[in-house]
């Protein structure tokens, strides 16, 4: 019997009391699962990954977090990688990855800029971890697109979270890129962090998550493996049929 | 007649031209309120013509000679080294610098608590009003008040223009740190960042290229207005040139003394363009820089 880890209970999700964009929303993450989360642009899949986040408040409803509300988590238990990934600009690849071991730095250690053994350690084994090694001094702005989506990645695994909210974390990546960012998502839930990812495309999303959930209109549904199955694939990804 | 008021009624319908009416009529007004009158602007043309002949042409002994009477007093021995003019915008550059690196010390952090993004809506904004009565005052009038309160010298100089800069960088400086992007902040605040290292690790690195050449401005205003302050008896080149100017009238060595502060403000401001170009420029960050303002970036 694995912990639930994020668990939302009938919750009005959106900016407006009177027209929220998602209602009722239940929602549940066990530990280690990697659900996916579809939708069509524009119908709230951010606001839901940001609402999880604790950086909105849900209109109505609960959220809680490892048996507590969300309120109350730890330093360093949730994870955020946002759709544009929130690297600090003209920094380097490590110093972007050391900060998600900050969480956990004492505050003689933050306060001096004098991080533990323990935190540059694992900062390099993230780094080694994703494949950037030799890019750790680089400025992230000189990274390729699916090279910097690893230092997000890298940044939320030094932190050892319980919970990342990925928000279109495999964007327009091509095939190959898609494949190795989804393997190191999976290391991650293997280790035991649960993990919601919004992909806009549910065909590939199927491929790698647990279970996909969709938002549809204003209700978050799960898709069945069946109806999984009737979900038309996007036309781009079908082969013309000669 | 009345194809002339017509005229004239839609010529006043214009707002352009009623409001340029109205300003004109002010003018006048204020003109005359100040007493200001064409046979003023007379004498002046005799007067100049009377400082120009004496101060022209610029007697340049004050780069060479020693002044004798320096505070604080100069001791090379090379009289060049110690002249008034040397002296003057060593001490100017000198004031400049202080203020600006006390300036910036005491402005970031009061920046990044007065950051709608950093920090909450109360606080910002007791804070902002804070750093906009700081800038009320120019530096001339804080130059006044600290040489009442420390006396004359250079002392007075750098706690004028220190506090000026504290309003004047932190307001920049503010615009600056909510001006990033609201991702990396969120990421902080999801990891439970308190608001001090949402704002030290996240905010300012990434804001690191215009803070750094908001600093640089504030140098070279600095150095202007370190000019000025002299004036007052705040140190500094002005402070020379207040020398000659009473109750000597050497306008010659003043001339002297403000071609060599033009000279100097315009190479400070050319390097100083220099050097900001390459930070305000998108790519790559300087490592120099870098690790000057964030040493733990080595992973
Ligand atoms: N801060 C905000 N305030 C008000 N409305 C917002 C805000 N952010 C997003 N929205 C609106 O919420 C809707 C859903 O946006 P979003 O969650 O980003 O959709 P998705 O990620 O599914 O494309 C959009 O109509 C957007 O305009
Ligand atoms: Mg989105």
């Amino acid at each position: 019997m694995s912990e639930q880890i994020l668990s939302v209970n009938s919750a009005a999700i959106g900016f407006d009391d009177v027209e929220p964009l998602i209602e009722g929303v239940e929602l549940r993450l066990r530990e280690g699962e990697i659900v996916g989360l579809t939708g069509r642009s524009g119908i709230g899949k951010t606001t839901l990954i940001r609402t999880c986040a604790g950086l909105i408040p849900p209109l109505s409803g609960s959220i809680s977090f490892a048996g507590a509300p969300l309120g109350d988590k730890a330093r360093g238990e949730v994870g955020l990688i946002p759709q544009r990934l929130g690297l600090i600009q003209h920094q380097t690849v490590g110093y972007n990855v050391l900060m998600g071991a900050l969480p956990r730095a004492k505050w003689y250690q933050s306060a001096f800029s004098l991080p533990s053994a323990e935190m540059r350690e694992s900062t390099r084994n993230a780094v080694e971890a994703v494949g950037l090694q030799d890019k750790i001094l680089t400025s992230v702005n000189s990274l390729s697109g699916g090279q910097q989506r690893r230092v997000a990645i890298a940044r939320a695994m030094v932190q050892s979270p319980k919970l990342v909210l990925a928000d279109e974390c495999l964007g327009e990546l091509d095939a190959e890129t898609a494949k190795g960012i989804i393997n190191l998502l999976r290391d991650l839930a293997n280790d035991g962090t649960s993990i919601l990812i919004v992909d806009h495309n549910p065909v590939r999303a199927r491929t790698f998550c647990d279970r996909v959930l969709q938002l549809r209109g204003k209700r978050l549904v799960e898709l069945g493996d069946e109806e999984q199955d009737a979900t038309p694939a996007l036309p781009v990804l079908r082969r013309p049929e000669q | 007649m009345s194809d002339t008021s017509r005229v004239v009624q839609i010529f006043l319908k214009r707002p352009m031209i009623r409001v340029a009416l109205v300003l004109s009529v002010l003018s006048v007004l204020v003109a005359s309120h100040l007493r200001i009158t064409l046979s003023r602007l007379g004498d002046a043309s005799s007067n100049l013509r009377v400082i120009t002949q004496e101060a022209w042409p610029p007697d340049f002994s004050v780069v060479t000679d020693r002044a004798s009477w320096a505070y604080p007093p100069c001791e090379l021995q090379t009289d060049w080294m110690c002249s008034p003019a040397v002296v003057g915008m060593t001490q100017t550059l000198e004031i400049a610098f202080l203020a600006t690196i006390l300036g910036m010390v005491l402005s970031l952090p009061l920046a990044a608590a007065s950051a709608t993004n950093l920090a909450p809506p109360l606080m910002a904004q007791s804070i902002r009003q804070l750093l906009a009565a700081l800038r009320v005052l120019p530096s001339l009038i804080w130059a006044l008040i600290f040489v009442i309160l420390v006396g004359i010298g250079p002392l007075a100089g750098v706690l004028a223009m220190t506090m000026y800069s504290v309003g004047y960088l932190g307001k920049l400086q503010y615009e600056a740190l909510e001006g990033v992007s609201r991702e990396p902040l969120e990421v902080a605040r999801t990891m439970g960042l308190p608001r001090w290292q949402v704002a030290r690790f996240f905010a300012i690195p990434e804001a690191a290229n215009s803070l750094l050449s908001q600093m640089l401005f504030m140098f070279e205003y600095n150095v202007r207005h370190g000019s000025v302050v002299g004036l007052v008896g705040a140190g500094g080149i002005g402070w020379y040139m207040q020398y000659y100017l009473e109750p000597f009238k050497l306008y010659d060595r003043v001339l002297a003394l403000i071609i060599v502060m033009y000279v100097v403000v315009i190479a400070i401001d050319q390097v100083s363009l220099r050097i900001r170009r390459r930070f305000i420029e998108d790519e790559p960050m300087r490592p120099k820089w870098k690790q000057v303002f964030l040493p733990w970036t080595d992973g």
